[in-house]
């Protein structure tokens, strides 16, 4: 994006409202996003007709970019689910979290990362995270209170949790995939399709490339014999469907507008 | 994303120029240092004009200087946008933002430009997110957001995907008691209230967490209430009235509408409270059509300083 060629976006109370909102929730599934900008058209522009997602982003990031913001759109690694959330664009880190925890509760979402990281299937057991729990920075933190500060890291949609073992939440890669990059050179992994940052995947076991499972399942979409694109080996894992936003939805928690669900897809 | 022309060899005068421009839209506090360099640009390009070669040394001197600017111009920027995230971040935890801190965790050597840089991260904040950065203690320099947005119809709120909604509830049932009260209430009445809609100050709710954690730190740290002992009360006793927070967020006739519609009546069945409610109204349209008047004087003496 150049600087002065490039015609700056308008803000209206529409975005404001939008924004604002997105900030209260930190992260949103895409047709939470899409309800969220119908209601804010519908308190501030009842009349206006509503913009294509796409471009009602692009419009805001404009504006954003002079404060090294942006709403960022990403996957979640287990299914596939759009989300959005609004990150920083300078790699301070995590820099979000830092006003929201003390010294050692920082301290101890690094270690739970960097297990996190190093591990194998993108997971780090409770146990071995507690186990680090004298090694923090800062104030003394007894196992029950780190227990807690685990929780409130779900709570806070910075983790994950799945039967007693941790992983990043969609929110902290779109976040911090820089950050981790950057920190974490030699043993971040990456996934051979979209070249993004790799915490949950499937890997070929023949050498060893990693792909995202909706990149897995986008690759070999409808492939009856799927092979891995490196080593052309067959891919022993089992492929998983490619997200459908329609199939979700009718599947969601009642309460949504029954017309929403025969809206067309982007 | 960040790119700006610093990696072009010699950087033109007109560059400056148009980087400048390219900024117009966002921020229109700016300090006399900045428009200084204008000038001297301005000059610079007359002469330029009337000779035809500036010497090498001359050429490399004003390009240093540029450069010098431009960096200084970046980490402006950078600064100001670092502290419009510091006080999202902080706001959103509702507790008042001194400035000492900002300084301690943001602005760092650059604390000379502290107004300049509160003024631009404060019109950052007015037009990208609709908050205004208002400043309640002038003794202790702390500041608040608020939000400028239109407050949201009963429908609406209901659309609003949630967020804080039970929370604000249980507050406003608080400030009503409050209100129809008198302005205080004994922190005993509160609890009182409470026990009548199930709650036990120690006991966990699925809504509030632990009320008395919620009323006691929360709303009163968030400043939404003031807590203060009784004099003379022995035992101490201790009473609850409005904080500066709620003063500032919510109106008197807002509460009692709310106290209203709880009770299937209209406002004016507790005349008191109601011409106290019209009073406070007119106090607020006063306060906002001076801080109107006095916000265009500013934007037209403002107005005078820029070159463009």
């Amino acid at each position: 994006m150049q600087g002065s060629t490039r015609r700056m976006g308008v803000m209206t109370d529409v975005h404001r409202r939008f924004l604002q909102l997105l900030m209260t929730h930190g992260v949103l599934e895409e047709w939470d996003v899409k309800r969220l900008q119908r209601h804010c058209y519908k308190v501030h522009d009842r009349n206006a007709t509503v913009d294509k997602l796409e471009d009602f982003i692009n419009n805001i990031n404009s504006v954003l970019e002079s404060l090294y913001i942006e709403i960022k759109r990403g996957v979640t690694e287990d299914d596939g689910r759009p989300i959005y959330a609004l990150v920083n664009l300078a790699t301070t880190s995590i820099s979000k979290m830092a006003t929201d925890f003390a010294e050692n509760e920082l301290d101890l979402f690094r270690k739970a990362l960097e297990l996190i990281i190093d591990s194998e299937t993108g997971f780090a057991s409770s146990t071995n995270i507690l186990n680090l729990v004298d090694q923090l920075k800062g104030k003394k933190m007894r196992k029950k209170e780190a227990e807690q500060v685990l929780q409130k890291f779900v709570q806070n949609k910075w983790l994950i949790e799945k039967e007693g073992e941790f992983t990043l939440h969609g929110r902290a890669i779109l976040e911090m995939e820089q950050y981790i990059r950057e920190t974490y050179p030699d043993a971040v992994k990456i996934c051979n399709i979209c070249h993004s940052l790799l915490i949950q995947g499937q890997s070929c076991e023949t050498c060893g490339i990693r792909m995202h499972l909706p990149c897995v399942a986008k690759y070999f979409q409808s492939n009856a014999e799927p092979r891995c694109p490196h080593c052309n080996d067959y891919w022993p894992h089992e492929i998983p469907e490619v997200f459908d936003p329609e199939k979700q939805r009718e599947a969601g928690i009642s309460k949504s507008n029954k017309k929403s669900l025969r809206s067309r897809q982007h | 994303m960040l790119q700006t022309p610093e990696s072009r060899g010699l950087p033109v005068p007109q560059a400056e120029g148009e980087k400048d421009g390219g900024h117009d839209g966002e921020t229109r506090a700016r300090t006399a240092s900045q428009e200084r360099p204008k000038e001297e640009l301005g000059a610079g390009r007359e002469e330029g004009a009337a000779e035809p070669a500036l010497t090498r040394k001359g050429a490399r001197a004003l390009a240093a200087k540029a450069l010098a600017r431009r960096r200084a111009c970046r980490r402006m920027n950078r600064t100001v946008a670092e502290l419009v995230q510091f006080l999202l971040v902080k706001d959103k935890k509702k507790s008042p933002i001194t400035r000492s801190e900002m300084v301690k965790y943001v602005i760092g050597d650059l604390k000379a430009l502290f107004p300049d840089i509160i003024a631009r991260a404060a019109e950052h904040l007015r037009y990208v997110f609709g908050f205004e950065l208002k400043q309640f203690d002038r003794k202790h320099h702390t500041y608040i957001l608020i939000n400028k947005l239109k407050p949201l119809e009963e429908e609406e709120e209901e659309e609003d995907l949630g967020g804080d909604g039970p929370r604000l509830g249980l507050l406003m049932m608080i400030l009503g008691l409050i209100y129809m009260r008198g302005n205080r209430a004994r922190e005993a009445q509160v609890w009182e209230m409470l026990h009548r809609l199930g709650m036990q100050p120690a006991k966990y709710h699925f809504l509030f967490g632990y009320p008395k954690r919620l009323i006691m730190e929360d709303f009163v740290q968030q400043r939404y209430l003031s807590y203060r002992r009784v004099p003379h009360t022995s035992p101490p006793e201790y009473e609850f009235s409005w904080g500066p927070r709620s003063n500032l967020e919510i109106s008197k006739m807002k509460v009692l509408g709310f106290v209203a519609k709880l009770h299937k009546k209209e406002p004016q069945h507790w005349p008191v409270q109601y011409r106290e409610a019209l009073a406070d109204e007119a106090d607020r349209a006063r306060a906002k059509a001076r801080a109107e008047a006095s916000m265009r004087a500013r934007a037209s003496a403002r107005a005078g300083i820029h070159l463009w």
